[in-house]
């Protein structure tokens, strides 16, 4: 349904360097499916949720590649097509911080039908009852349709949020880290809820998140982001039990649960690399244990290992040695930069 | 409901901002050189003649009695007689004062309404050529004192162009027969076009300038990109979302434009010869005329200290945020 | 490094070890920096210093004294004679050089701007600071004098007093500055409050700091860029009042202002011929309050993005 392919997206900066937030990704997202975007903050994924409704900002810019969704380049679309076709009826969005994504001097309600009554032809009362419906649906009180988004908790907003990009019943839904705000209970009852209402209008999602444990729940297939890249694409399952990737090794030991056989947590040292004009090579190397010169010197491509499992790694066909060594803290600690120094296992992280 | 507390709440504040401005109303005049008696010593006024007078004037009574006796008055409405003209001073005034109302209003509902839709222009076109333009033509209008902007327009509309009269209220000899008649005119409107096109100018920099930043942070805001996002139509987007939320701050300003406006009377009255309260002001101080400026001063500042009221409410009205904050 | 980077510096941790002159010539690179790339805030610092040097070399520049009345050569005064080679700028009614007129009068205009700026921030700085400070009652009764001050009709105000005080140029420098410090009261106080809660005031209460020691090493350098911003828009509404004062007749009657040429031409009906003498005063009085304005806004872009001025 949705295929992306080759997709750049940069930056203009005032130096007139450019930052390639996005550089190269393939993707594809199958109907009523739920594909996991998962990486540190700054790998490129929100970049490239937002090129894919086309909602960079002004310095930001499509520079290669296309969108396809349904046989059509979202990146060849005018303005007004766009608008008109794609956004909210095809594709809709669930924001990260709901509260600020609500106006505030309008009431939750109103924002819901002037979205309907943008894309549909109806009644103001009809619009009226499909948002009380929703409201229902989200577990949210019908009643408080007309509340201004300050008098909700963020739990609520998030709920009416959830309202408003289903309200049109979209073929895709990109939600950018939906639950991050939230206390961890309420994020589980809400995760839960979206994925039963995601079966019942049938469409496919996309869920944005840093958080492992959240796309293991949720997800279909995972694509783990480096550095502007898909490092690793498979289903759910392949990634969390079977990951190739150094990196995506890495994330795994940072969420316990995910991974039965590490007890403890590790984090992978080192900061997100520079998306400023990048040179040649795999952009995870200077942080990887398992670097070699080649993984400095050349850019590794995609490859398909089993059915539907690609990887960007020149050692990822020496998977065992690789899952074995990436269990273990000394692995990790041990690691230098490259000046030769050692850096500290704490003071990065897969998490923010 | 947390409207009505507030309404109640500033109410009392406005109250005590009276008796303070009363107050101070009567330090300033009593502090002022001479008495009303100096206009006639010209005429060789007795001493005697001068005592009865200030004795009738009631300007020989200690300090709080006179203090108390100008509070009656003033709230009442009982200003007293014009020196200069001989007449009570609000016989003299209200005229004056609608001349000025029907002159200023305009002059300061146009200038914000205009600002704010240059401004919300302005932050919508931001990093253009357009906004820069703009920036630093309101620049300009904002650095020009109302009376040369007044002069300007007098040497090009006037002067050269010959399209409006040089000052005054109505030609010489028009007929008035009643209220209403005398400005639903159009030859009314033909002596305002130029006096009001001035206050347009000097007065709408402020509002411009705020909207424009106020718009340039919303449409940074996490609401407007999702309402892109929903496929809400630019010119939508524009004014019910982006612009609605600019305007909040701008009412902030509405107290320190209705200062200027007020005070502006006197400079753009003087240069257009108009009949107002400003003008009048500005005679009065000059011919010691107390009463009337004093009175003139009151009206004023009631017009600024009810003005801020007004914002005030308004703001809350237009800010749902504050107007159900106390449920 | 930017300009309250600086001065941030000189407030958190007081430096035992570096020296005055060098946190002098530190402040000066931040303010050079601060205007790179301004192109309008490097326009206004090149037209105010333009106009400050013009008010200083104004006797040295004017090519006759602005009071002499030039006469013709057939011995009638030289009344309103367009602008020629002997009077670059013609001669106004009582037969006196525009030009020379001009340039005195940015003595005056240069002079009100700064003085009442200074005097008027330099008050409302201070009560910024101690309203903020103590709180309590004291912040009680000034902030409301300071909303009542917003109440009052400026100008009328301003006319009233100079009236009663007379008119001669330092009434008027003190009776805006009495006016305008109000503007910076305000927002200095609420500059100081945000600042109060910061670590290094609560460190240096700590350490037993004496209030005035506080307020006027630690928390004085924080709002500084705010009040210099302050001193901008003062500058600006200051001599925009005293030319205002000066055109409706109670300027200092000593003194050769722009507003009172303008006051002089208009009330002598000159405006419909005489443009060499309406224009240039105008012209100057617009440029030197928009370089304030200009400088404004670059310093406003370092400073606390919520001040509506």
């Amino acid at each position: 349904m949705l295929n992306i392919e080759n997709l750049h997206a940069h930056y203009h900066t005032d130096e007139g360097t450019d930052v390639h937030a996005v550089d190269g990704v393939d993707l594809e997202v199958g109907s009523n499916e739920t594909l996991g975007l998962v990486g540190e903050s700054g790998c490129g994924k929100t970049t490239l949720a937002k090129a894919l409704i086309r909602l960079l900002p002004t310095n930001g810019e499509i520079v290669d590649g296309s969108v396809n969704f349904k046989e059509t380049d979202l990146t060849e679309l005018s303005d007004e097509e766009l608008r008109k076709q794609i956004r909210w009826t095809e594709i809709s969005m669930i924001p990260q911080n709901a509260m600020n994504s609500l106006d505030p001097v309008h009431t939750v309600g109103a924002q819901i039908v002037q979205a309907i009554r943008t894309h549909e032809d109806c009644s103001k009362e009809e619009a009226w009852n499909r948002t009380r419906e929703l409201f229902e649906e989200l577990g949210l009180d019908e009643n408080r349709v007309k509340d201004y988004p300050h008098q909700f908790s963020g739990g609520m907003a998030q709920r009416a949020a959830i309202a408003l990009a289903l309200c049109l019943e979209p073929a895709l839904i990109l939600a950018d880290e939906p639950t991050t705000a939230l206390d961890v209970v309420v994020q589980d009852q809400i995760l839960t809820m979206v994925s039963e209402l995601q079966d019942e209008i049938d469409s496919s999602m996309i869920m944005i998140t840093h958080d492992m444990s959240v796309v293991s729940e949720t997800c279909d297939k995972i694509a783990v982001m480096y550095g502007g890249n898909v490092a690793e694409y498979a289903d759910s399952e392949t990634i969390i039990k079977n990951p190739r990737h150094p990196y995506t090794l890495g994330m795994r030991n940072a969420f316990p649960d995910i991974s039965k056989d590490t007890q403890e947590l590790i984090s992978i040292p080192g900061s997100p690399p520079d998306l400023i004009e990048p040179e040649e090579g795999c952009k995870f190397a200077p942080r990887c244990p398992f670097a070699q010169d080649e993984c400095r010197e050349v850019t590794p491509e995609p490859e398909e290992f089993e059915e539907g499992h690609v990887v960007r790694c020149h050692r990822a066909d020496e998977v065992e040695y690789l899952q074995e060594e990436a269990s273990k803290r000394e692995t990790w600690a041990e690691m230098k930069d490259d000046q030769g120094d050692l850096i500290s296992a704490t003071d990065g992280g897969t998490d923010e | 409901m947390g409207l009505q507390r507030y309404v109640g709440r500033r109410l009392v504040q406005l109250v005590i901002t009276y008796w303070v401005f009363l107050t101070l109303l009567f330090g300033i005049f009593r502090l002022a050189p001479g008495d009303p008696t100096s206009m006639y010593q010209m005429d060789g006024l007795s001493p005697e003649a001068r005592q009865q007078i200030l004795e009738r004037l009631g300007l020989n009574d200690p300090l709080h009695v006179q203090y108390m006796r100008f509070m009656v008055d003033f709230i009442t409405g009982n200003w007293g007689d014009s020196f200069r003209y001989g007449e009570p001073v609000m016989d003299i005034i209200v005229i004056k004062f609608w001349n000025t109302v029907l002159l200023m209003g305009p002059a300061f509902f146009l200038a914000f309404a205009i600002g704010i839709i240059f401004g919300a222009f302005m932050g919508w076109v931001r990093g253009t050529k357009k906004e820069k333009g703009g920036l630093i033509l309101t620049l300009f209008a904002r650095s020009s004192p109302e009376f040369w902007i007044g002069i300007i327009v007098l040497m090009v509309f006037t002067f050269q162009l010959g399209w409006f009269p040089s000052g005054g209220i109505r030609a010489p000899g028009a007929e008035i027969n009643s209220f209403w008649g005398r400005y639903l005119a159009w030859d009314f409107l033909h002596h305002l076009a130029l006096p009001l096109l001035t206050g347009v100018i000097f007065y709408m920099a402020t509002p411009t300038l705020l909207m424009r930043s106020s718009m340039i942070s919303v449409l940074n805001s996490d609401f407007v990109e999702m309402k892109k996002a929903e496929g809400i139509p630019e010119y939508i987007i524009l004014y019910k979302h982006a612009a609605r939320n600019s305007i909040l701050p701008v009412t902030t300003v509405v107290a320190i434009v209705i200062g200027l406006t007020i005070g502006g009377s006197l400079v753009i009255e003087t240069v257009f010869n108009w009949p107002g309260m400003g003008r009048e002001m500005v005679q009065s101080v000059t011919y010691n005329d107390y009463n009337v400026s004093q009175a003139i001063f009151f009206l004023m500042g009631s017009v600024v200290i009810f003005m801020n009221l007004v914002a005030d409410i308004a703001y809350v009205y237009l800010d749902p945020r504050v107007r159900f904050d106390e449920q | 490094m930017s300009f309250s980077d600086i001065l941030n510096r000189g407030g958190s941790d007081t430096p035992s070890g570096v020296g005055i002159g060098q946190r002098i010539r530190e402040a000066f690179q931040s303010t050079v920096d601060l205007f790179s790339g301004e192109r309008m805030g490097q326009f206004g610092v090149f037209l105010l210093i333009t106009f400050i040097l013009l008010a200083m070399t104004a006797p040295l520049l004017a090519p006759y004294n602005p009071d002499t009345r030039h006469e013709a050569e057939d011995g009638s005064l030289l009344r309103l004679a367009e602008p020629s080679g002997d009077h670059l700028l013609g001669t106004n009614h009582e037969g006196q050089d525009v030009l020379s007129q001009v340039l005195y009068g940015t003595q005056v205009s240069v002079f009100v701007g700064l003085f009442a700026a200074l005097i008027a921030v330099f008050i409302g700085t201070n009560v910024g600071l101690i309203t903020a400070y103590y709180g309590g009652l004291v912040d009680d009764i000034l902030m409301r004098l300071v909303d009542i001050a917003y109440g009052l009709p400026f100008l009328p105000f301003v006319i009233v007093l100079v009236f009663i005080f007379g008119a001669d140029l330092f009434n008027i420098v003190l009776v805006i500055a009495a006016l305008l410090w109000r503007d910076s009261a305000r927002v200095v106080r609420a500059e100081v409050l945000t600042q109060k809660e910061r670590d290094y005031v609560e460190s240096a209460e700590a350490i037993g700091a004496s209030d005035f020691r506080i307020l006027y090493r630690h928390i004085l350098p924080n709002v500084l860029p705010i009040a210099f911003l302050y001193i901008a828009f003062a500058i600006a509404y200051a001599v925009i009042f005293e030319a205002s004062i000066a055109f409706l007749g109670y300027g200092d009657p000593e003194l050769i202002s722009w507003g009172k040429m303008l006051y002089q031409a208009y009330t002598f009906g000159a405006i419909r011929f005489a443009w060499w003498w309406v224009i240039p005063p105008g012209i100057l009085l617009m440029f030197l309050v928009s370089s304030v304005f200009f400088i404004g806004r670059t310093l406003e872009k370092f400073t606390n993005p919520e001040l509506r001025h």
